[in-house]
């Protein structure tokens, strides 16, 4: 029986998106104008390989050190495969086109 | 900080909203900024390129999206200036030199596009003293059309100063070294600058008085 907590949490990685000021992002512009910043997130289990699986069952009996087991992700994860451009004008009227800032398209890697 | 009052940050919000205007201005800023190999380094960008993105972006993107940029109603120097920035001026519209109106109507008048587009604003943006909009058949619409049909052309209008309490439009030329022709140049500018029809359509554009007046 499952709890209502792993239902919630089923949602397939996809692309997800925030409205946001151009300064809230982070990358050092100053600007007021509003983007339309998109991200991936989700859950991945659908996507796991005998690889995952595998890792998995070795993680679980202890094979690994203690420090190899926490770096060795044995489930994919959503993340960007492919990224979109923002262009937009500062609050010093310039001009700025950043590269990779949202994403365009989502899987698990 | 968060701007309170700036409908041309509201236009611009809208824009990057939408997939194809968002797009489309990234394809023009980008024509309008970067410069080319084959430009000299003195030139900062291409303005053949420019001026084609910026046509293509009032062709291509829906007019409740492209207009708010370019004519969005602004009460303080902040938005008057992202206004006068929408067509990116330093490449399409500023240069070093400022040819006489003439001589840049002569050109325009050698390009079918160009000779057609200068005639329309002409035509729709023409003040008349029997309209109570100063415009003929009062259509604002019409004339702001007609505005925007000359961006990207060799008569590119735009603001010539980031005021927000007196809008002057001109194209980048002046009636110097006219010569017998000074009073046929002054006219030409002053269809631009001193235009009753063409300054109360972009004024009214902001408060939604426009829409009464589509033909």
């Amino acid at each position: 029986k499952r709890t209502k907590r792993a239902k919630k949490g089923t949602k397939p990685c996809s692309l997800t998106d925030k409205q946001m000021t151009v300064s809230q992002l982070g990358l050092g512009y100053i600007s007021d104008e509003i983007i339309l910043f998109r991200y991936c997130s989700g859950k991945c289990v659908a996507g796991r390989r005998n690889y995952d699986l595998a890792l998995a069952k070795l993680k679980g009996q202890r094979f690994l050190t203690r420090e190899n087991m926490k770096r060795a992700r044995h489930s994919p994860c959503c993340r960007p495969t492919e990224y979109e451009e923002i262009t937009f004008l500062d609050n010093h009227s310039q001009y700025h086109t950043i590269q990779e800032v949202s994403a365009l398209k989502c899987a698990c890697v | 900080s968060v701007n309170a009052c700036n409908p041309c940050l509201d236009a611009a919000k809208a824009c990057n909203l939408n997939a194809v205007c968002k797009r489309q201005r990234s394809a023009y800023v980008s024509a309008c900024s970067r410069s080319t190999p084959i430009t000299l380094s003195s030139e900062p960008c291409s303005r053949k390129r420019c001026h084609r993105a910026l046509r293509q972006f009032f062709e291509r993107v829906q007019n409740d999206l492209s207009y708010p940029l370019l004519f969005c109603s602004c009460r303080d120097k902040a938005c008057a200036e992202r206004r006068r920035q929408t067509i990116v001026p330093a490449c399409s519209f500023e240069e070093k030199m400022k040819p006489n109106c003439l001589e840049l109507r002569r050109i325009c008048r050698s390009d079918a596009l160009c000779r057609s587009r200068l005639a329309d604003f002409h035509m729709n943006c023409q003040t008349t003293p029997h309209s109570i909009t100063s415009c003929p058949n009062d259509n604002y619409h019409g004339c702001l059309v007609s505005y925007v049909g000359l961006i990207g052309s060799d008569v590119t209008p735009n603001y010539v100063d980031a005021n927000h309490a007196n809008i002057t439009i001109s194209p980048w030329c002046s009636c110097r070294g006219s010569g017998n022709q000074e009073t046929e140049c002054e006219a030409f500018l002053r269809d631009f600058r001193e235009n009753a029809c063409l300054r109360n359509a972009i004024q009214a554009f902001g408060y939604g008085a426009d829409a009464g007046f589509l033909p």
